[in-house]
């Protein structure tokens, strides 16, 4: 089909238009949705709306805010421990960093992530996270087990992932052609170290890394790691090789949406010692996705709260009185005040800093506590057929360029099984701005022209197909704008007093959000909904 | 200024009109050399950038090599580039094609070698011209406007003729010779006006009147000579071509052998293809008498359909086929649909176009035999069709008693691939029995029996008429001999798709 009669059926412009806080334009030809979620509401509640007066008003047990993973996992276990006396206020953006989204092609709707895409094996300390999977089937046998059994549709399939390196594409994502045998042998010096560290315990008895990091060993000669930024460490452990020090930049960046200078070396390690999940039926490291990333799990949470127990809408206010938490609200209706027992903030930290204004008293000040938080862009480029590959190396589902800014893109209709390749797929691209402060990297943001975008955004799709190639197959953008997208674990962040404040508070308000653990994955959200969860039930 | 005095200020007509005919022939050869490789070897930017490149370059060369011919011989030196050019040029992409049909390994060394020839005659051609008329006393200044001008007219007329109306009409065999020829008629009438300054006037005639008549037969001949090119890639005669989205079905025929190729690969031979359908179906409908409902994925050639309609026990049959050109093709083409036996157009045949991957993911219907005659596991996504997560699914889709019946490749020249498919089907819960049967157009082929329960054995006897099993054959067929022997194979996983990885050594080791 014609990207020209696409856009007059206006295939494309239909499933995102229906969003909230989005820009429609057109860039040579290609129509391209900009979506900011949650900013809008972010910016007015930091510029100081003034707050409505309320007249409508409903009381609940307890109240949860928000529906990230960390709010719906709250709600899954209210819901699942027999609590029918909660509600759960969506927030801005519904299931947050696992959002997925929807596009018509002219072949049927394609789904696509507009957060984060995979879920590592799960570790065995992330019970929670196993429970789920288990109830949705993608656990299918020994769900507490060493080795459960997962479902194979859920695996990502083979091949599962190539390397841009040195003019052509290899298999895996840390380079072994091309690289002189001294970056070899570091290479494989530090796999070796980081496959010790997953199994290693300090002088508490526990792993040195978990996941979820809370329960990692205390050991304060491994906790030093933290006042270290992961570079300065690799360098002073003898690793020099630039193969793999481009490598783990990009894994810092994909992990924590900064690289190697700016994470402390007890991230960077963590992200290779602290999983040690394992599966009956797939090699270590193995990693489970869907075609819209986590967003399956997330309606799956969602499915599980009881429609009555949900409410679209947005918290504004929070306050604290002897006889509960006071919530106050906007709806599709208007302002609502909601009067619970008890509240569970599943919002990330530096929209709580601006809705609870006695965050203080908890013990954390938002202008010395709050993490850093890294910018993202997740763009996805709903493409009329393939672009041509090397017969040697075809289309992976995750497609890394060496030495780029980019994150890579993943394939939306990879774990398809299918007897003939899709007439239309999606690319997701992943920016992470890096290369800028947090703070530079906003700025630009919000005066970035949707060109501009567009450009860094599919800068390593140009660089792998050519942008003739890309353009003739493009027939619709969709660019996820993601300022605050998530903490990044800086040198200290291990230590930070304010987030462990927060984790500690056991009153009318609790907090749960992976923010508490300093960085941004599924397994920490649903550790910290869970664990209030089972505080308030 | 004293020049203008004293030479003719209109150069002469007939030879500035040659120069626009010579252009316009020079740019339809550079521009069918592009386009034929497009089409040939794909990429159209790198082979339009490259050609034009080895075109111009070569027009230099050609240029440069203008200033060697004897001021006394430009006239004849320039009949002779002309009738040059019209052969090279007119047989070019004739000769490409039937090149490319026969050997492609020294494509790419001819395409350029003809470019870069045809190149450097053509760029002889303008300097001769223009010396031609200078010699002829033409003011220089009016000259050099007055031939360019013309030069890139000629550019014009075809870059515009050659998309719209040549290639489209004619089609690339039949403009290239018709270019020749209009090359070919620039030398002879030159040869005719000019007679007086040309040597051997009697011999350059006799050559134009034979690469003229040579080219003319060439025009009428094409359309014979691309089927000898499509019989070079095939074999045999095409009687039917067509491209779909999803693939290229190519049908042949020499003498009473029908043959079907898909993207090039053998899909059936009408000679032999009954082996393979009755060992298909008929080892296991003939054991499941209470069979009553039938599944297809794949085979929209109805051929499968049309063995399992012999036994009328099974009341309804769905095929499921990704293509509607396809099952379209052998549902109306009167003779495809007498192969078949117009199974497809049978009341207890219910087609439908639908990937059958997603079809079985989104419905539940139950069947008591499931035929998967997928294509061969040669990339990623085929790889997926056999796979442990989609044969769990089929056996959703089986009753109790049901089985499943998978066409698995060689044994004889890809046997990992073939006992992968065993494991797999096993390690997805499946009581498997394998067999192969001798089909003479792909050699030794092998099947997969895959049931719910224990208890299978292989038909002694067949109630309906058969043209290749029976009770001995069919005992023979679950014999695998020391030399097929089972191998120690791992099961084809979604996240290891080794099956892909076996099928890939299997067939690099085969020498065809």
């Amino acid at each position: 089909m014609e990207r020209r009669s696409f856009m007059k059926a206006g295939l494309g412009a239909g499933a995102a238009l229906a969003l909230p806080g989005c820009r429609q334009l057109d860039h040579l030809g290609i129509p391209i949705t900009i979506h900011q979620p949650g900013m809008a509401a972010g910016h007015a509640l930091r510029d100081g709306a003034p707050l409505p007066s309320t007249v409508r008003e409903i009381r609940t047990g307890v109240a949860i805010l928000g529906s990230g993973i960390a709010g719906l996992t709250a709600g899954w276990r209210l819901a699942k421990e027999g609590v029918d006396d909660f509600l759960l206020v969506e927030g801005p953006e519904l299931f947050g960093n696992a959002a997925g989204g929807r596009i018509d092609s002219p072949s049927g709707a394609l789904a696509y992530p507009c957060g984060a895409h995979y879920l590592p094996l799960p570790s065995l300390e992330s019970s929670a996270v196993r429970e789920i999977l288990f109830e949705q089937g993608v656990i299918e046998a020994d769900p507490s087990g060493e080795r459960p059994r997962f479902s194979e549709a859920a695996l990502v399939h083979a091949p599962d992932e190539r390397l841009f390196f040195n003019g052509s594409w290899h298999d895996g994502l840390l380079p072994t052609e091309h690289v002189s045998a001294a970056e070899a042998v570091q290479h494989r010096r530090f796999l070796d170290e980081v496959a010790a560290l997953t199994q290693r315990r300090g002088s508490d008895g526990r792993r040195l890394f978990c996941v979820p990091r809370v329960l990692s060993s205390a050991d304060p000669a491994w906790r030093r790691l933290d006042a270290t930024p992961f570079r300065d460490w690799l360098v002073a452990s003898g690793y020099t090789s630039p193969s793999l020090h481009t490598y783990l930049d990009y894994v810092c960046r994909d992990e924590y949406g900064a690289g190697s200078a700016q994470v402390s070396a007890w991230a960077g390690l963590h992200y290779f010692a602290g999983r040690g999940g394992q599966a009956a039926n797939a090699p270590d490291g193995a990693l489970l996705t869907w075609p819209d990333g986590l967003a399956p799990l997330a309606r799956g949470l969602a499915a599980r709260i009881p429609a009555a127990r949900r409410m679209a809408g947005q918290a504004l206010h929070v306050t604290e009185d002897r006889h509960g938490v006071s919530i106050l609200c906007r709806d599709a209706a208007g302002p609502l005040l909601i009067r619970a027992r008890r509240a569970i903030c599943a919002m990330p930290l530096h929209v709580a800093a601006r809705i609870v204004p006695h965050i203080r008293d908890f013990g954390f000040d938002p202008a010395a506590h709050l993490p850093a938080q890294a910018s993202w862009l997740v763009a996805n480029f709903l493409l009329d057929g393939f672009p041509p590959e090397p017969a040697d190396a075809p289309l992976a589902w995750d497609n890394v360029i060496h030495g780029s800014q980019g994150l890579g893109w993943v394939v939306a209709t990879h774990q398809l099984i299918r007897a003939a390749r899709p007439a239309h797929t999606v690319f997701t691209a992943y920016r992470a701005l890096a290369e800028r402060t947090p703070a530079e990297a906003r700025r630009w943001l919000a005066g970035a022209r949707a060109d501009e975008l567009l450009a860094l955004a599919g800068a390593d799709l140009h660089q792998a197909y050519g942008k003739l190639e890309l353009w003739r197959r493009t027939l619709a953008v969709v660019i996820t704008v993601r300022g605050h997208a998530m903490a990044t674990p800086t040198p200290g962040s291990l230590a930070n007093p304010g987030l462990a404040a927060l984790r500690e508070a056991d009153g009318r308000l609790l907090f749960a959000h992976s923010d508490l653990s300093g960085y941004s994955v599924f397994e920490e959200a649903v550790w910290w909904g869970d664990r209030a969860a089972r505080q308030v039930a | 200024m004293s020049d203008a005095t004293t030479k003719p200020a209109v150069p002469d007509r007939l030879l500035i009109l040659s120069v626009f005919v010579v252009a316009s022939c020079g740019l339809a050869y550079e521009l069918i050399a592009g386009a034929l490789s497009s089409y040939l070897l794909g990429d159209s930017v790198l082979q339009f950038s490259s050609i034009i490149g080895c075109y111009l370059f070569a027009m230099g060369v050609g240029s440069h090599l203008s200033k060697y011919v004897d001021d006394r011989d430009v006239l004849a030196r320039f009949i002779d580039i002309e009738l040059l050019v019209g052969l090279i040029g007119g047989l070019s992409a004739t000769v490409l094609f039937l090149l490319f049909a026969w050997m492609s390994a020294p494509f790419r060394t001819v395409l350029y070698a003809l470019v870069f020839a045809l190149g450097v005659l053509v760029g002889m051609e303008i300097p001769l011209v223009m010396r031609v008329l200078h010699n002829k006393q033409a003011r220089f200044s009016e000259l050099v406007s007055r031939v360019l001008t013309f030069d890139y007219l000629g550019a014009l007329a075809v870059s515009l003729l050659f998309p719209l109306v040549l290639a489209p009409k004619l089609g690339l065999s039949r403009t290239g010779f018709l270019f020749g020829m209009v090359n070919a008629a620039v030398a002879l009438w030159t040869l005719r006006h000019y007679a007086a300054d040309i040597p051997n006037v009697r011999a350059r005639l006799t050559r134009g009147i034979l690469v003229m008549t040579f080219l003319a037969g060439g025009l009428v001949m094409s359309e014979q000579l691309t089927r000898w090119a499509e019989r070079g890639l095939y074999g045999d005669e095409v009687i039917f071509a067509t491209t779909t989205p999803y693939q290229r079905l190519v049908l042949t025929r020499w003498k009473d052998d029908t043959r079907l190729h898909i993207n090039g690969n053998l899909q059936f031979s009408s000679r032999d293809e009954h082996r393979y359908h009755e060992a298909l179906v008929h080892p296991a409908l003939q054991s499941m008498p209470w069979a009553r409902s039938v599944l297809v994925l794949g085979g929209g050639d109805g051929l499968a359909v049309r063995e399992i309609l012999r036994h009328a026990n099974v009341e309804h049959v769905t095929l499921v086929d990704l293509d509607p050109a396809m099952t379209g093709l052998f549902t109306r083409n009167s003779e495809l649909a007498r192969l078949n036996g117009g199974s497809l157009r049978n009341p207890r045949v219910t087609v439908l176009n639908a990937d059958a991957g997603q079809w079985l993911d989104e419905h539940a219907d139950v069947f008591d035999l499931i035929v998967a005659d997928f294509p061969d596991p040669s990339n990623f996504g085929l790889g997926k069709l056999y796979s442990v997560p989609i044969y769990r699914l089929m056996a959703r889709h089986l009753s109790d008693n049901g089985a499943l019946v998978v066409q698995s490749t060689s044994p004889w020249f890809a046997p990992r691939s073939f006992w992968c498919i065993d494991a797999t089907l096993r390690e997805a819960g499946f009581h498997t029995h394998p067999y192969h049967a001798y089909v003479p157009s792909f050699g030794e082929w092998g099947f997969n029996l895959a049931t719910r329960r224990p208890g299978y054995t292989p038909p002694t006897a067949y109630s309906i008429p058969t043209r290749f099993l029976d009770g001995e054959t069919t005992r023979l067929m679950f014999r695998f001999p020391p030399d097929m022997k089972p191998l120690p194979v791992e099961a084809n996983h979604l996240n290891n798709q080794r099956l892909v990885h076996y099928f890939e050594q299997d067939w690099g080791n085969v020498v065809r």
